[in-house]
């Protein structure tokens, strides 16, 4: 079976995108909706921290909750990093995708002063993929041992490391 | 609903205000001034001035508190307090960031291809 489609969902969250990116010309480069009706805001990266105190404070768009921030690899482009946030807003039960881009050696802006729920995960960022967040309050390494040297999400990391155990 | 003295919001965190509306009033005046300093053909100044003076509205014209939080139609008259702060702080905010400019700088034309 295959899920119905709901058009009118989809109509609401286009206008939304497009009221959004009204208000924000300077950051967001690009407004997708996905066929599952998942609203994509993809985003300069100087703008994490305008674009997402806008979309947690506006009263039109009160995303308060930080759901996921991971990153995603694709080593073939020149800014092989996409950083994604997974927005939630409880007043008008909705989900938002922010996205972003950086490669290996540009610092992104740390999003804790916005969402307090981004400290591990932007650890967690750091740890697998090497991302720095300039002004994050406590960057170490989270998931990987103690003396752990490289960074395993990466797709050039082979599977089973380069230390034998 | 009977309203006593000891009332809660049933929140958390979140005390009871007394004389909800005049605190709504000054916020409200808040927004709209820093909003004066932003270039009159921005879209959000135009769209926070419309939300702002809506909500005005509605509160100078309803005095009971149970009909204006229907009338919002945003939870309690407490979260509407904090919103608004929030709104205020964001448009200082905005003031400072100016997002009504172009766009920063663009995208390489691969960046955002998927399947890639």
């Amino acid at each position: 079976t295959v899920r119905p489609k709901n058009e009118v969902e989809h109509k609401q969250l286009c206008a939304f995108g497009e009221y959004v990116a009204e208000i924000l010309p300077k950051y967001i480069q690009q407004v997708q909706v996905t066929c599952f009706n998942e609203l994509e805001l993809l985003i300069h990266p100087d703008g994490i921290i305008p674009v997402l105190t806008f979309l947690r404070d506006h009263t039109n768009a009160q995303f308060k909750s930080l759901a996921d921030l991971t990153a995603v690899d694709v080593p073939s482009r020149q800014y092989r990093f996409e950083i994604v946030y997974n927005l939630l807003s409880l007043r008008f039960n909705s989900r938002i995708r922010v996205k972003t881009y950086t490669d290996e050696l540009t610092p992104v802006e740390s999003a804790v002063p916005v969402h307090k729920a981004a400290n591990w995960y932007e650890r967690e960022v750091w740890d697998m993929y090497g991302v720095f967040f300039a002004n994050h309050p406590d960057l170490r390494r989270i998931l990987t041992d103690y003396g752990f040297e490289g960074h395993p999400f990466r797709k050039d990391f082979p599977l089973s490391g380069y230390v034998e155990v | 609903m009977f309203m006593l003295s000891l009332q809660t919001t049933g929140l958390v965190g979140l005390a009871v205000a007394e004389n909800p509306h005049e605190r709504l009033r000054i916020l409200y005046t808040k927004i709209l001034g820093v909003l004066q300093n932003i270039p009159k053909d921005a879209a959000y100044r135009k769209y926070t001035e419309q939300i702002v003076n809506e909500r005005f509205d509605l509160v100078k014209k309803e005095a009971d508190v149970q009909k204006l939080q229907d009338k919002l139609n945003s939870g309690q008259i407490e979260e509407v307090i904090v919103q608004a702060e929030n709104e205020l702080s964001l448009a200082r905010k905005m003031v400072q960031w100016k997002p009504w400019e172009p766009l920063v700088e663009e995208p390489p034309s691969n960046q955002w291809r998927w399947p890639i």
